[in-house]
């Protein structure tokens, strides 16, 4: 049956010549979207507190909504009642949307996959539930996301157990088929595969080569941000970059710590989502060059400077050049007892990752990315990068400075 | 042009219009409100949406919200480099030159104290306990931090205080603004607002006569009225200040009956309390001409409510705030629902919005000389109370409430739960009031409930 064309235009505009960086514009039906991009995640049609005029401004267009908070709140009927999750949270920009899968295994206890679906506890009242590729699609139809996630079977990447992972692996292809039978607007929304297999090559490569095979507009690569060890995180979003088609974005799901993007994007992913940097900004965390700063801690209290000289952000630029020009001191001060203190730092934190992947951009398409990574991993690691950074790096032709401590700097991946 | 004018010339107590002018900041039209702050924001607007989205004019600030640290330690407000309008306080909370910034010792409402204040000191809370206040710190304070008004210490106590008590408070207010005043002709210092006590006009005859002693009069900017009923019979001299209200009225009735009184300026905690209940502020002064025999109408809009599920239409028709002019109904009940804080920031933006629209029309009536008509058409086309809330509110913080002792009830609900507790729901199937069952979530689309199979 003849397959009607994306709703996207992909157009890749630069390659790094060393790394398998890319720099491209992926044109969705709320406008284009330059990648290498980070999507922050408003997991309930809104982004922790700030105004999607805020969120314009910091430079996001494109941003993710939970697909399984959606359907609990406001609910499918609502969301047809009202004409998608664009209209209900007044967002001109574009919207992607996970299956819904995800958060049933990571927050709900007792889920259980079987060939059906996801066999869960309703949250609210323990009864038992059950999501099927078919409803997830039918609910995202339903959000009317400008990209949207097949149902996959996620199991933790961690598992032991290489027979469920085959299984997990092959019901998420079969799953995909589903999806793609259940899609009713592929002529308005992009339904992306999901890459599967664990940390295990062999079942990644499998997968890639039959998902391919589906032809969807977008591939993504899943399972991963689950408490793996960066290198073999590295190692997965490298052997799937390698058989991927140019053509086509990748999207590394579930990951945000801008050391990993910056080597996922070198190792040639495109797009990241990931809560981190929205959550840590509820706890008082700025993300800066060279780390994070914990504003609650009691060195600030006296600390009038910005929190990054360098950044642009409408926090951070001095009040002269039209910006708050926001102190850390105030912002001490606001920490975990106003919400506008923390809806401050979420601008400057999802401001810092966009600006972190525009700069990114920028050195791709200068072709300087290499020099890039070496001043970036520089400045963030001071003592050296840790082990991880250094071997994938090393594996796309770029040498950073090691660390001596294998894994210093080696932080545990956030997820939500 | 004179610190403050009157426009309208008065005999006795009534509605005035005037404009307050201080420094160089911009006038504002009287009467109005001052936003009211904790720990220097106007409760979930950060400082872009407040500049880009409201037309807030004057911002009242309480010092104990910014001096957790206690002398020797030097509370870090008194440490940052004044702004360009000399101010450290403006520097330190990062508001634009443009509102005006009126200091007091305490929030509005303060949180009771459990000590009382002494001779030289106020009792005050500040977000890790309560402490003593001293006048001397306090005078000093007004110099350092420089906002554009300092609310002069009173002893303030309630009406029903003692004859006895009421003296011991005229005596130290005496003394306490004397004290500011005189600081005040010594340094460059903030227009003063001295107290008028919240007791009858003869309680605190002396201390009213003090102020208008030649001596201190002409540094006395205006007035911060705890009590409307202080205003009645207030000596000549006094007439022409400016008056700043620290009643918190708690609906627009209330405010017009003090507009009335002739107060020029409010802080007014309920705006913020309506947004925290999830509701929309739904009046206008003067009121629209009401159809025969019509019921009264609600003052605001409970967002919580479940008819506004689907609903597109905007808070208040033709409203111009950004709320209105960029979300629905739906969108705000979705976002009360789920707890966002945007909820709270959009009600805000909508609520501000309305009571600068309030006081516009306040004014235009005055103007007009239709005034008394205006509030009588407004008490009859409206409610008199807000509604009582539906829904809860955001998390409350221990500056903002005080603790009645053992048994209350928690301040916030629990927000998690143990993963756990999810295996315990089944075995007691007859969980208290579900949000939603098994069935309400199939309809919402989500998954469809198993008929006959267990969990394995």
């Amino acid at each position: 049956m003849p397959r009607p064309p994306p709703a996207l235009t992909f157009t890749l505009h630069a390659r790094c010549s060393t790394t398998r960086a890319r720099a491209s514009t992926l044109l969705l039906p709320h406008g284009p979207v330059q990648l290498p991009i980070f999507m922050p995640v408003a997991t309930q049609a809104s982004l922790k507190g700030l105004t999607y005029a805020q969120l314009r401004d910091a430079g996001c267009r494109l941003c993710l909504n939970n697909t399984y908070h959606l359907g609990l709140k406001p609910g499918k009927e609502v969301l047809d009642a009202v004409g998608g999750a664009h209209r209900l949270q007044g967002w001109g920009g574009n919207l992607l949307t996970d299956s819904g899968g995800f958060q049933m295994v990571s927050l709900l206890k007792l889920a259980k996959v079987t060939e059906e679906g996801v066999r869960f506890l309703s949250p609210h009242d323990g009864e038992p539930m059950l999501l099927t590729p078919e409803h997830s699609i039918a609910l995202q139809n339903s959000i009317g996301s400008d990209i949207m996630m097949q149902l996959d079977d996620v199991i933790a990447t961690t598992s032991p157990d290489l027979e469920r992972m085959r299984e997990a692996m092959h019901r998420s292809v079969r799953w995909l088929d589903r999806c793609i039978a259940a899609h009713r607007r592929p002529e308005n929304q992009n339904l992306f595969c999901i890459i599967q297999g664990g940390l295990d090559l062999e079942l990644r490569r499998e997968c890639v080569e039959e998902m391919v095979k589906r032809d969807t507009p977008g591939i993504a690569i899943g399972g991963l941000s689950g408490g793996e060890a960066k290198d073999a995180f590295c190692r997965v979003v490298k052997e799937c970059t390698g058989l991927l088609p140019e053509g086509k974005p990748r999207y590394v799901m579930g990951v945000g710590y801008p050391e990993d993007l910056v080597v996922a994007v070198a190792l040639g992913a495109d797009m990241f989502d990931c809560v981190w940097p929205t959550r840590t900004a509820r706890f008082g965390n700025a993300v800066v060059p060279t780390g994070t700063l914990n504003l609650r801690n009691a060195a600030f209290a006296t600390d009038f400077g910005p929190i990054d000289t360098e950044c642009r952000c409408e926090v951070c630029r001095p009040v002269s050049e039209g910006g708050l020009g926001i102190t850390r001191a105030y912002l001490h001060h606001l920490a975990g007892k106003e919400t506008a203190g923390a809806h401050l730092l979420t601008v400057h934190n999802v401001s810092y990752l966009l600006a972190l992947m525009g700069r990114v951009r920028e050195a791709i398409l200068e072709d300087r990315f290499p020099e890039f990574l070496k001043g970036w991993f520089e400045r963030r690691f001071p003592d050296g990068a840790p082990g991880w950074a250094v071997e994938a790096l090393a594996g796309v032709g770029v040498s950073i400075r090691g660390g001596e401590e294998e894994g210093k700097g080696d932080v545990e991946m956030a997820e939500g | 042009m004179p610190p403050f004018a009157l426009t309208s010339t008065l005999s006795r107590p009534v509605a005035r219009l005037g404009t307050l002018a201080l420094r160089s900041r911009s006038p504002i039209q009287t009467p109005h409100y001052a936003a009211n702050t904790s720990r220097g924001v106007v409760p979930h607007l950060a400082h872009d949406n407040l500049q880009k989205h409201t037309d807030i004019r004057a911002l009242y600030l309480g010092l104990e919200d910014f001096i957790e640290k206690t002398p020797p330690r030097v509370p870090p407000v008194f440490e940052i480099h004044p702004d360009s309008t000399g101010s450290r306080l403006r520097a330190f909370t990062h508001h634009s030159p443009a509102p005006l910034l009126i200091l007091g010792p305490r929030r509005v409402p303060p949180v009771e104290s459990p000590a009382a204040n002494t001779n030289a000191t106020l009792s005050i809370c500040t977000s890790v306990g309560f402490r003593t206040l001293d006048i001397e710190e306090y005078i000093s304070a007004g110099a350092a931090l420089q906002p554009d008004i300092i609310i002069a210490p009173g002893d303030i106590v309630p009406p029903t205080s003692s004859r006895k008590r009421a003296e011991k408070s005229t005596d130290r207010t005496d003394l306490w603004v004397s004290t500011m005043l005189t600081r005040a002709q010594e340094t460059p210092y903030p227009a003063v607002f001295a107290p008028l006590l919240p007791l009858a006009p003869e309680q605190q005859m002396w201390y009213t006569q003090l102020l208008c002693d030649p001596d201190y009069r002409p540094h006395i900017s205006g007035l911060a009225v705890y009590d409307t009923e202080s205003l009645l019979d207030l000596p000549e001299e006094l007439q022409l200040l400016p008056r700043l209200a620290l009643t918190t009225p708690a609906n627009p009735v209330a405010i017009l009956r003090e507009i009335a009184l002739g107060v020029d300026l409010f802080i007014l905690p309920f705006v913020d309390h309506a947004s925290d209940a999830g509701f929309a502020l739904d009046f206008t002064f003067p009121a629209p001409a009401p159809a025969p025999h019509a019921d009264p109408l609600p003052l605001a809009t409970s967002l919580w409510s479940a008819e506004h599920t689907i609903d597109l239409s905007p808070l208040r028709p033709g409203c111009t705030c950004f709320a209105c002019t960029n979300h629905h109904r739906a969108y705000i009940h979705h976002l009360l629902a789920t707890k966002e804080m945007l909820g709270w920031v959009l009600l805000q933006l909508h609520n501000h919005s309305v009571m600068s629209e309030f006081f516009a029309g306040v004014r235009q009536s005055i103007a007009r000389e239709t005034f008394e008509a205006d509030v009588e058409a407004f008490s009859r086309a409206y409610e008199a109370d807000m509604p009582s809330a539906a829904g809860p509110g955001p998390r409350v913080r221990g500056y903002q409430f005080k603790s009645k002792g053992h048994g209350e009830p928690k301040a916030n609900p629990k927000a998690y739960n143990k993963l756990d507790d999810m295996a315990e729901n089944i075995a007691d199937a007859t969980m208290p009031d579900p949000d939603i069952d098994a069935e309400e979530l199939q309809e919402h689309g989500l998954g469809k409930a198993l008929e006959d199979e267990e969990m394995k």
